[in-house]
């Protein structure tokens, strides 16, 4: 099966400080993949090329067949939306229900669809994530766990190929930090390629899902599921 | 349910019918509600904007009654006046006549008698009284004598002034540096209104520029969101633009509507002496002052909101 993310030689780097050196990696569909490291080792620099937040200073990135690394900025929309995207903190609009904000990245994605047909379908979301009686709750309304729940529903209402979490578990307990990691599975299971940053080493060590390992911009290890040890960049972290 | 025709809506019409919603909707909808939402922040632009467009249009006003004021003043200093003898020789007035008459560089040459003249001065102001102090009448007979091109009214003057009819205490009307002088004066208030109108649309821009920045900043999360989400560029900024568009259109229409109730006012009050003091400016250019004003509202908002994402919305 052909990668749906591919990195090709990527190097990132700001002013001289390299965030990211030679980083060659294949995702597959429906593949839950962590990936792993100290802070500032370049995990979410690596996240952000895939979105094309930013641009390679050498090297390629492909994404579900685009060339992400040589697009043109009024293409960068077609490449987000395939793309999900899941944030430590939510980036939920306050003043937008449940339901409105799931809603909105779907009318915002495509023109075509209604105003009805984006509530039935944010309302799916919704529900697949467990919050289908709270459509109309504000965020505020919401625990962490379950705003991070509607933020998930948020990305995949587009149902992209591919969905990146920049510590999706970091402001949660860890039993809600469990039932987001299970969501991730799921959604996984359904063919998506699902790029985790993470810190909870629990999670990733019972998981047993594949685990990319970034040290100062280079990626030092790449463990296949089932073979995850002891994580050395704690030593560092 | 036999011959009951079951009609769906066509399907095609109907994506459009709910694209163009959405587009009407995020462009102009959002946009007013924002713009509402964030009045604090845009009502400096607002101000400074309104002021000066209001300016703008004065300038304008007084810029066109210049540009009429300096057409009849090149006209006056075109048409010279060729005073005639008491004792002319009839036959050498026309004489004078046709040899001007046949030269290229003028228009056109009439002869002015002096009932002529004295009429014409009756009706000039302060005029009348000159005349009625005399037994007879002061005004000389004269040629007037159109002349194409201002730049040849000096070589027409030197060709007749003497001339055998031509008076010689008082030849003709020629004052060498009369239109220079009037020019001189017109340049440097072009000059000077073009200088503050530039430093007015520089702070008005600026302080657009800082407003529609302002509200990229306050709505900074619904546009990182828009962006991660994959909305198409336009639909990011179309909103910011329309926003300035509003505080332009807005500025445009209170500046316009001032602009051209002042002007009207003027002229409802007296007309002839608006006339004198600004030719050429009527209800129907003052109208047409403010529609541009308006225009020019609209452009100047959302320019500045152009110039102002371009900055600081990155894509």
């Amino acid at each position: 099966m052909p990668p749906i993310v591919e990195f090709k030689g990527v190097t990132r780097a700001y002013g001289s400080r390299v965030a990211l050196d030679d980083v060659h990696l294949a995702l597959a569909p429906g593949e839950l993949t962590f990936l792993v490291g100290p802070s500032g080792a370049g995990k979410t620099t690596l996240l952000k090329l895939i979105n094309r937040e930013i641009r390679p200073s050498k090297g390629e990135v492909w994404v579900d067949g685009i060339a992400a690394h040589a697009l043109k900025a009024s293409r960068v929309a077609e490449l987000r939306r395939r793309v999900g995207v899941v944030f430590q903190d939510y980036k939920l609009l306050p003043r937008l229900t449940a339901m409105e904000n799931v809603a909105f990245a779907l009318k915002v994605g495509d023109l075509r669809i209604s105003d009805h047909e984006a509530s039935d379908r944010a309302l799916d979301a919704l529900e697949a994530v467990g919050l289908g009686d709270r459509g109309d709750s504000f965020p505020h309304q919401l625990s962490g766990g379950q705003q991070q729940r509607v933020a998930i529903a948020r990305a995949m209402v587009l149902q992209p190929p591919v969905l990146i979490a920049d510590e999706p578990t970091g402001n949660l307990d860890l039993e809600t930090a469990w039932q987001i990691t299970d969501l991730l599975e799921d959604i996984a299971a359904f063919g998506i390629a699902v790029l985790v940053a993470t810190h909870n080493v629990q999670i990733v060590t019972r998981l047993q899902r594949r685990v990319l390992t970034l040290v100062q911009g280079r990626l030092v290890r790449d463990q296949p599921a089932g073979a995850i040890g002891r994580m050395a960049w704690l030593a560092s972290s | 349910m036999a011959g009951v025709i079951v009609k769906g809506r066509f399907p095609r019409r109907r994506a459009l019918q709910i694209v163009i919603a959405n587009v009407l909707r995020y462009l102009f909808v959002g946009a007013a509600r924002n713009w509402a939402r964030n009045i604090g922040s845009m009502a400096p632009a607002l101000g400074s904007m309104t002021v000066l467009l209001l300016m703008s249009g004065m300038v304008g006003l007084l810029g066109f009654a210049l540009h009429n004021l300096e057409q009849v003043e090149a006209s006056q200093a075109s048409l010279l006046h060729v005073y005639m003898r008491d004792d002319a020789v009839p036959a050498d007035v026309i004489t004078l006549m046709n040899r001007l008459g046949h030269d290229s560089r003028v228009a056109s040459v009439t002869y002015v008698s002096k009932a002529d003249a004295f009429a014409r001065a009756q009706r000039v102001p302060g005029l009348p009284q000159l005349a009625g102090a005399s037994d007879s009448n002061p005004f000389p007979a004269s040629l007037d004598v159109q002349v194409k091109n201002i730049n040849d009214v000096a070589a027409i003057n030197t060709l007749v002034k003497y001339n055998v009819v031509t008076d010689p205490v008082n030849p003709t009307s020629y004052d060498s540096g009369a239109y220079q002088r009037i020019q001189a004066v017109l340049l440097g208030a072009a000059v000077a209104g073009a200088a503050f109108l530039a430093l007015l649309a520089f702070v008005a821009i600026t302080v657009t520029i800082n407003s529609v920045r302002a509200a990229i900043h306050s709505r900074r999360d619904e546009v990182t969101i828009m962006q991660l989400v994959g909305a198409p560029r336009w639909m990011v900024r179309g909103p910011f633009v329309v926003e300035g568009a509003i505080t332009g259109g807005l500025a445009g229409v209170v500046a316009g509507l001032v602009t051209f109730g002042l002007t009207a006012t003027g002229i409802a009050a007296g007309p002839v002496s608006f006339s004198q003091f600004a030719p050429g400016v009527t209800v129907t250019v003052a109208a047409l002052t403010a529609a541009i004003v308006f225009a020019t509202g609209l452009g100047l908002g959302s320019g500045s909101s152009l110039v102002s994402m371009r900055r600081h919305l990155e894509s």
